[in-house]
């Protein structure tokens, strides 16, 4: 259906003519009326009426030759109405879409009250809704602040007890604009140890991140797998010694926290957070500590030392010979072993148990070879104190030197320079080894010793010197003997006057490896009657650990000697005295020597004493060759004691004095 | 502390000065921002006669609460930075504190060196006492 629309849109009067003289002439003014009728005039339904006719020609047409159906004209009629009706609806439509032109006479009915008042009451409802919801988030973004200002107090407060013993750094992630976020770490490692060996984990080790929490708490991860500490162990001796780990405790403690994180977090908590990640952080210290002291050891065992030798190098452990057959192994063992439901691990370093463990394995197979080493354990030095004094002269040899270096001349040190003060602590600290090992060796030798000779005394004098250790051995004269000399010779109230002892000491000192015997006691005739002089030393040996009992028993067995003359001499016999020996001059030129007799293999005492006559009419200094002669001309008295002694030098009084028969 | 005629300290203090100045921009602009869209909230609670004009103003509401939240937030934020600040360009205080800590470690450690000297005498006075009373003992005399 084609439908022309013509509309006028502007009220405009139209020039109907104009004639040749110029006039115009214009339609007639039409009433309003009129102009409504003719716009709808001009809504051309021509084709619809022509349509309609069309179809009622050929209706009739039809109708001639068939009956016509009631209804049919209702429904044509209403069918036109339709296009009628539609052909209206887009003329509104099209009048409605063009802005310029309004619908004319149109007017908002007006509410009733009712009406009004439910609008307001609606929009007020609306309102007060959006309010509250607006209170809600208030209160929530109120509550989330106050969490966040809770969190940040917490965290900075525990920074700041942190920054008070460690090295706090900050960086900042991203744009430093103002509220980025920033990453803080804490440094472990101290400006004058960036000159000194660092390994690959010290390095990773030596920056701590440091975390918060959803709680705010402030947490520092321990990276298990790469804490380690220093282990200095002898093949073949495994002490009982148990590394007292004050971690492990404190994690068990921290995983239980974790475990109640959902209870409200008290001061006390924060407290005991703040001193777990002390603990952490002072573990980790202490761990590049004893991993800079290996690796230096590892370095310096590069250089020539004296007496000490490479058996074995490996990235965690260093075996080394001091000497004396004696091997000392330094090692890195892990510092915690990881557990199956150990939680500590931090979230980016995958759980491997393996390396914790290889480690030890590595040692496993090192075991096999310790089989062929000396298995006498009782003579090693506690292995705990040794590594406590390898870090002590690390930190005073080497870390302060380095510190004071940097601090006075901070320019002038060069990393590369060789020093010569890691070979002397090294050196230093295999020779302490082995002056220990051998002082233990000599120190079980001469208990040996006293434990046979009952009126010997062992005293051991501390130096506090790492290298040099000292013993006293005394001899006292018996309070009995004293006594009974007084009874003697009353008037001699003061026997050190006089110049006889009653004690005698035989010191022994091992400097480093070299061991000094001095003896004190034996005087020179001449001094006998001069004025004593306490401490004469005259005697002074060095020897080897072989040739010491036999040394000190001889040095011992003089000691006696020598005392049994002082005591002859008080009585007034004629005695003489050769090494270890104290002749008595009997009459006719006879002579009875008592003999000391050292054996350092005898279990039943290392000093016994033989009783020999020196007939006058025999070779002097020989002995008779028959057994019958050997039976006259000496007899064993067997190991006897100084109250033995005494009472056999009084029993030899008699014999000088009344003659040297048989 | 500036030296006259200029140099690095100068350079600090301006810098410091010009940050300061920057904080207090940012703490003004965060609390005016508070307040005028706490102002513009309530004047456009009021309830309007066009229900259409209700719906645009409480959109409004929500945009001036989020705008609160957010100069909160941002303030809170500063406090943050501030702290930050307090805590590592604290140098004075920081190197304070660290003299007072190695002081305090120097006397521990004279501490420990002369607890352990005492411990060493008593360790050596006992030794001698136990090796008196052992020489003296029963156990060792019926050996003689």
């Amino acid at each position: 259906m084609n439908m022309e629309i013509d509309l006028d849109k502007l009220p405009l009067k139209r020039l109907e003519a104009i004639d040749e003289a110029g006039n115009e002439q214009f339609p007639l003014d039409i009433g309003y009326e009129e102009k409504r009728l003719n716009m709808v005039r001009r809504i051309d339904f021509s084709s619809v009426v022509e349509e309609r006719d069309a179809k009622k020609q050929k209706n009739s047409k039809e109708a001639a030759g068939t009956q016509p159906w009631p209804w049919q004209s209702l429904v044509e009629n209403l069918q036109v109405a339709q296009q009628e009706l539609s052909i209206i609806l887009d003329l509104i439509n099209t009048v409605e879409a063009n802005d310029a032109v309004t619908v004319a006479g149109m007017q908002r009915p007006k509410q009733l009250p009712h009406e009004s008042l439910s609008d307001i009451v609606v929009s007020s409802a609306t309102k007060l809704q959006r309010l509250r919801h607006l209170g809600r988030y208030f209160k929530q973004s109120s509550k989330a602040l106050e969490q966040q200002v809770t969190r940040e107090t917490r965290f900075y407060d525990s920074l700041i007890r942190l920054q008070q013993n460690w090295k706090v750094k900050r960086q900042h992630v991203g744009i430093s604009v103002p509220g980025s976020e920033s990453c803080f770490t804490i440094d472990l490692l101290h400006n004058s140890m960036t000159d000194l060996v660092l390994s690959s984990r010290s390095s990773i080790l030596s920056t701590v991140h440091i975390d918060q929490d959803h709680a705010g708490v402030l947490t520092v991860k321990l990276p298990l797998r790469l804490c380690r500490r220093l282990s200095i162990e002898f093949p073949g001796f495994h002490s009982n010694h148990e590394q007292k780990n004050f971690l492990k405790g404190k994690m068990e403690s921290v995983l239980h926290t974790r475990e109640d994180e959902k209870m409200a977090l008290t001061g006390e908590d924060v407290n005991e957070h703040v001193k777990d990640s002390h603990l952490i952080l002072r573990e980790m210290h202490r761990s590049i500590f004893q991993e800079q002291v290996f690796n230096l050891v590892n370095q310096k065992s590069y250089n020539y030392l004296p007496g000490v030798n490479v058996i074995s190098m490996q990235d965690d452990c260093l075996q080394l010979s001091i000497g004396h057959g004696t091997y000392v192994s330094f090692r890195l063992l892990p510092s915690l072993e990881e557990e199956p439901n150990e939680k500590m691990n931090s979230n980016n370093q995958p759980q491997n148990r393996e390396s914790g463990i290889r480690s030890t394995s590595s040692l496993g197979s090192e075991t096999a070879d310790e089989k062929s080493y000396p298995m006498d354990y009782l003579n090693f030095p506690d292995p705990a104190s040794l590594e406590i004094f390898l870090q002590y002269l690390f930190h005073e040899g080497v870390f302060l030197k380095f510190k004071e270096r940097r601090t006075y001349a901070p320019r002038l040190v060069m990393p590369s320079q060789p020093t010569s003060d890691g070979c002397n602590f090294l050196g230093h600290f295999c020779m302490t080894i082995s002056h220990r090992i051998f002082s233990m060796r000599v120190m079980s030798m001469l208990e040996g010793l006293v434990a046979r000779v009952p009126y010997l005394h062992l005293h051991y004098h501390p130096t506090w010197h790492s290298r040099i250790s000292s013993w006293c051995l005394s001899l006292k004269v018996p309070l009995s003997i004293l006594h009974s000399r007084r009874r003697i010779k009353p008037s001699e109230s003061n026997d050190l006057k006089r110049g006889f002892r009653s004690h005698f000491h035989t010191k022994v000192v091992l400097n480093g490896d070299q061991i000094n015997v001095s003896g004190e006691g034996t005087h020179e005739v001449g001094s006998l009657r001069g004025d004593f002089t306490a401490g004469c030393l005259i005697n002074c040996y060095s020897c080897d650990l072989v040739d010491l009992p036999m040394v000190i028993l001889q040095q011992v067995a003089g000691q006696v000697i020598h005392w049994l003359h002082e005591e002859a001499l008080i009585i007034g016999l004629k005695v003489s005295r050769d090494f270890l020996c104290l002749w008595f001059s009997l009459d006719q030129g006879d002579k009875l020597g008592l003999v000391a007799n050292v054996n350092a293999g005898d279990i039943r005492g290392c000093i016994s004493w033989w009783l020999v006559f020196d007939d006058s009419s025999m070779e002097e200094g020989k002995l008779g060759a028959t057994d019958d002669g050997e039976r006259r001309s000496r007899k064993f008295l067997g190991n006897l004691s100084l109250e033995t002694l005494y009472s056999t030098l009084m029993d030899l009084v008699s014999l000088s004095v009344y003659g040297g028969g048989h | 502390m500036s030296k006259p005629g200029g140099g690095p300290t100068a350079a600090a203090a301006a810098a410091a000065a010009q940050k300061q100045k920057a904080l207090l921009q940012r703490v003004d602009t965060d609390i005016a921002n508070i307040v005028d869209n706490f102002n513009l909230l309530v004047n456009i609670a009021r309830v309007n006669d066009p229900p259409v004009r209700n719906a645009q103003e409480s959109f409004q509401m929500e945009i001036r609460a989020a705008r609160m939240v957010q100069a909160a937030d941002s303030l809170l934020k500063l406090v943050s930075e501030l702290k930050q600040t307090a805590i590592f360009s604290g140098f004075a205080s920081l190197n304070e504190n660290v003299e007072r800590r190695i002081g305090e470690f120097n006397r521990l450690e004279e501490i420990t060196d002369r607890l352990l000297e005492r411990v060493g005498g008593e360790v050596a006075a006992s030794l001698r006492e136990l090796e008196t009373h052992y020489y003296s003992s029963v156990q060792r005399t019926n050996c003689q």
